[in-house]
């Protein structure tokens, strides 16, 4: 039994990812809470790829291509290929990318720690790495599993430099491509033909330079008045910062009979913009120094607390949320110099992240998630359809369609084919494991308090057990957290 | 070609002219076909579609210069006047230039003028003059601006959410192809029943449910392939597949329908044969040509505007991958039997190094919401009040384009 049912309840659907029974929240929802924070527990799963494999994977894809220069080049930064050689791309990376999508939602399905769970989800969201651009694929898992999940309960400054550190988001961002307009490597090119060589950048790219300004550090001017504001940037230091990002690559082709444990990322001096650079008024030193010096103002800019920090508040409480809630994590965030436990231990013990009445929609994913582990189907849930189906509900997992990942208001889940779609995956769940289940002790076990008795009739006036299951599945008190 | 000075000079005058380039006028707006009977889509290209490579100003002095590599293309560029030529991978669109029912906008884009491409995005479909103004879309909001005693104008998205341009007072549908088998009429009715208490999810079941009532038009079309978006093979497969369910809504009395193409935020190697953006052409061409071949039954297409925008264009000058980092200034296109085409809309402001915007874009010298505006006042009869009031707020001042045919 709980002492307060409710926190227990709110505790493990709107911090967590559900449970079947509040008894695994015990007594102390909120020390419950608390006592999870820390480095996301390791992935399950049996030989899933690192980094250097995935992009040694890659290396292989390139290398059988060889025959067909043009493809390998198009291949290397694109989803643009003829049919076949998409096909054998796709084929090529299957089996990796199905372990990290089921790593990713089997961890989740089972985890004793799912607030902290939430967190790393959280996290790999903010630092989008996507399988939807091709230079990302065999890595983005890798990239979760690296970058983001052991630095999720250290400061913000160093999530932010382990991720764009990161083979994952260089090649994702394009960073990789990126070259000194007047850097060694592109002054020894001048004067030859505009596409003798593709693959080798004649300038910049600022793609990584603007995505980390923008979704990932100070947030773009005009946003969060209501926090404070953000932003603090001009195209003229996107050029800059981008200029300070280039040198820093990955390898990839000579990665392909790398041991483990080789570095996936280098600085190549000869791809780096001499001279010193200016961002957002600070001026810092040619070199590889430069990026941990710009990331390090970065993150202790007050834009990129009030941007981060209303994004977590959004994440977890409301789709619009309370100024005073953003504010209680902007100040803990401060006081710590971005110590991410402070800010996560300040949500928990803000009152606003504890009225009664669910104010988030689940995305796909949580949706998906939290009927695993309410139903106890663990890794099984992801067995026969490596992503449970949540890609057929609107959202491909490791798989967002921008850098800026998915979004996190209720109206972008909300539509009639979204809610038609959530209706068809519960009616096939419920089919499949709804017979010799007490639906109606099971919504008493898990929703507790928060089981209004109008669902508590329906569910139990239900024609048979798998409808009656369907209904708890799509019942709003499990739809909404 | 007319110098940009002189145009801006007569359209801020408000004087009806025509030229081969531009044609910016207050015509009365033409009411041939009753509202009901109007069709109008929205295609959204999502990513940043850069406007100089789809419908490249060969005839502009400073082109190959300033473009380099992107200068370059697969094939002859298609002549559409002795400025512009429409990219090579744009055939079908060609051929609707050439009977009159394609128009392109040049040098367009939204009041917005930064780069971010989530910002541009919800000005594009919020219609509002700065990001997150204004929280609802303006197709939505004209949806709501023609709802008379017929109930107002039925519209749908071929996507599972409702696309912010479409959100506001009046409920849409929302449609995407489903691998799942529907679930009983029975659950439905309780779930209704358990949805009392919570109106969102009320309202979305009974339109998903409204939807699927009329017969066959749950049911996925062959071939649909995986998610929309994308350049890919798959990506063309399914993105020709929603474009025909959408001409299936628009036959069946749907007038107004919202698609959308993403993945045109290619920063490298752009106008290689097999690259990303070379790839997205030739998906952009397919759809618009299966939105047109669906819709010529019944001589829907006759009555038919399809508008298709994206959120801002490239940097004029290439980046050091032969693509293009984020710029402002770009193209849109307009077609469809009812939109007197054949013509290329732009105040062309040029691309040399002083006429750029911040010395780096082409320079925006027609507001894509005076298009929108146009359209929705000349197509849908969106009455003047309601669009400058309501649907796009701060948009009365810009002159009115003579976009359709009389």
């Amino acid at each position: 039994m709980n002492r307060n049912p409710t926190l227990a309840a709110l505790a493990a659907h709107r911090f967590g990812l559900g449970e079947a029974s509040l008894a695994t929240v015990g007594d102390d929802p909120q020390g419950w809470l608390q006592s999870q924070i820390g480095p996301a527990e390791p992935q399950r799963g049996d030989g899933l790829a690192s980094g250097v494999e995935g992009l040694k994977r890659y290396a292989q894809f390139l290398q059988r291509l060889q025959a067909e220069p043009r493809a390998a080049a198009s291949a290397a930064d694109s989803m643009a290929m003829n049919a076949s050689t998409e096909q054998n791309f796709a084929e090529h990376f299957r089996t990796l990318v199905q372990a990290d999508v089921r790593a990713r939602l089997g961890t989740a399905a089972l985890s004793t720690r799912p607030f902290n769970e939430r967190l790393a989800l959280f996290w790999a969201n903010h630092f989008t790495v996507s399988l939807a651009k091709a230079s990302a694929r065999g890595i983005v898992g890798a990239f979760e599993r690296e970058a983001i999940r052991p630095h999720i309960a250290g400061r913000f400054e160093d999530l932010l430099k382990a991720s764009t550190h990161h083979a994952g988001m260089l090649r994702y961002l394009d960073n990789d491509r990126s070259a000194g307009p007047d850097s060694t490597l592109v002054r020894r090119r001048a004067g030859r033909a505009l596409n003798d060589n593709p693959l080798i950048p004649r300038g910049l790219n600022e793609n990584l330079a603007r995505e980390v300004l923008e979704l990932h550090t100070l947030g773009v001017a005009g946003g969060g008045a209501e926090f404070g504001g953000w932003g603090g940037y001009t195209q003229a230091d996107v050029t800059e910062f981008a200029r300070v990002l280039t040198g820093w690559r990955v390898p990839i082709l000579q990665l392909i009979d790398a041991p483990p444990g080789t570095a996936t990322t280098r600085f190549e001096a000869a791809w780096h913009q001499p001279g010193s650079k200016t961002v957002a008024g600070k001026t810092y030193a040619e070199g590889a120094g430069a990026l941990d010096a710009v990331l390090h103002d970065l993150a202790q800019h007050p834009s990129t607390a009030r941007f981060v920090c209303s994004k977590l508040a959004r994440h977890f409480v409301a789709d619009e949320p309370a100024p005073a809630l953003v504010a209680r994590l902007v100040d803990a965030w401060q006081r710590s110099s971005g110590d991410l436990p402070s800010v996560y231990r300040a949500l928990i013990a803000a009152p606003e992240a504890w009225a009664p009445q669910p104010a988030k929609l689940k995305s796909p994913e949580e949706f998906v998630i939290s009927s695993a582990r309410l139903l106890q189907l663990g890794e099984g849930a992801f067995t026969r359809v490596p992503d449970g189906g949540i890609g057929a509900l609107g959202q491909r997992v490791q798989a967002a369609p921008s850098p800026a990942g998915w979004p996190d208001r209720a109206a972008e889940w909300l539509g009639p084919d979204a809610v038609w779609k959530r209706v068809e995956w519960a009616t096939r769940v419920a089919d499949r494991v709804g017979r010799g289940r007490d639906a109606r002790a099971l919504a008493q076990a898990s929703l507790g308090p928060l089981l209004h008795d109008d669902t508590a009739r329906q569910i139990a006036r239900a024609a048979d057990g798998p409808q009656a299951l369907a209904l708890l599945l799509l019942a709003p008190e499990f739809q909404r957290r | 070609m007319s110098t940009r000075r002189s145009i801006l000079t007569r359209a801020l005058a408000g004087a009806a002219f025509a030229c081969p380039l531009a044609t910016l006028s207050l015509a009365a707006a033409p009411a041939a076909a009753s509202p009901d009977a109007r069709r109008f889509v929205f295609l959204i290209l999502r990513g940043g579609m850069d406007g100089l490579l789809a419908v490249p100003p060969v005839g502009d002095p400073s082109f190959a210069d300033a473009r380099g590599p992107l200068a370059v293309f697969n094939g002859t560029p298609l002549k559409l006047d002795s400025t512009f030529a429409l990219n090579p991978l744009l055939p079908q669109l060609h051929a609707m230039y050439g009977q009159g029912e394609m128009a392109v906008i040049q040098a367009t884009g939204l009041p917005y003028r930064e780069r971010s491409h989530f910002d541009a995005q919800q000005v594009l479909e919020s219609g509002g003059s700065k990001p997150h103004e204004l929280a609802t879309g303006w197709l939505g909001r004209a949806l709501t601006a023609t709802a008379g005693a017929a109930g107002g104008l039925k519209a749908v998205a071929l996507e599972t959410a409702v696309p912010l341009v479409l959100r506001g007072p009046t409920e849409v549908d929302t449609w995407a192809p489903s691998a799942l088998p529907d679930p009983s009429a029975d659950l439905v009715q309780r779930l209704e029943a358990m949805y009392r208490n919570d109106p969102a999810l009320a309202l979305a079941l009974a339109r998903a449910r409204g939807l699927r009532e009329e017969p066959g038009m749950g049911a996925n079309p062959q071939d649909m392939g995986g998610g929309m978006g994308g350049g890919n093979n798959a990506g063309r497969r399914a993105a020709v597949g929603l474009a025909t369910k959408a001409t299936e809504f628009l036959q069946r009395g749907s007038q107004v329908a919202v698609l959308e193409l993403g993945g045109w935020d290619s920063h490298t190697n752009a106008a290689t044969a097999n690259g990303p953006l070379s790839n997205n052409l030739r998906t952009l061409d397919a759809t618009l040509a299966a939105l047109r071949a669906g819709l010529m039954p019944g001589g829907v297409w006759q009555r038919t505007v399809v508008l298709v925008a994206t959120e801002f264009g490239r940097e004029v000058a290439v980046n050091g991958n032969a693509g293009a980092d984020h710029g402002t200034g770009g193209a849109a296109f307009l077609l469809g039997g009812a939109v007197r085409g054949g013509r290329v809309i732009a105040d062309w402001p040029g691309l040399a190094k002083k006429d750029r915007y911040e010395g780096r874009d082409l320079r925006i010298t027609t507001d894509l919401r005076a298009v929108v505006r146009s359209v929705l006042a000349d197509h849908l009869l969106v009455p003047r009040a309601a669009l400058d009031a309501q649907v796009l707020p701060g948009s009365a001042g810009l002159g009115q384009l003579d976009l359709l045919k009389a």
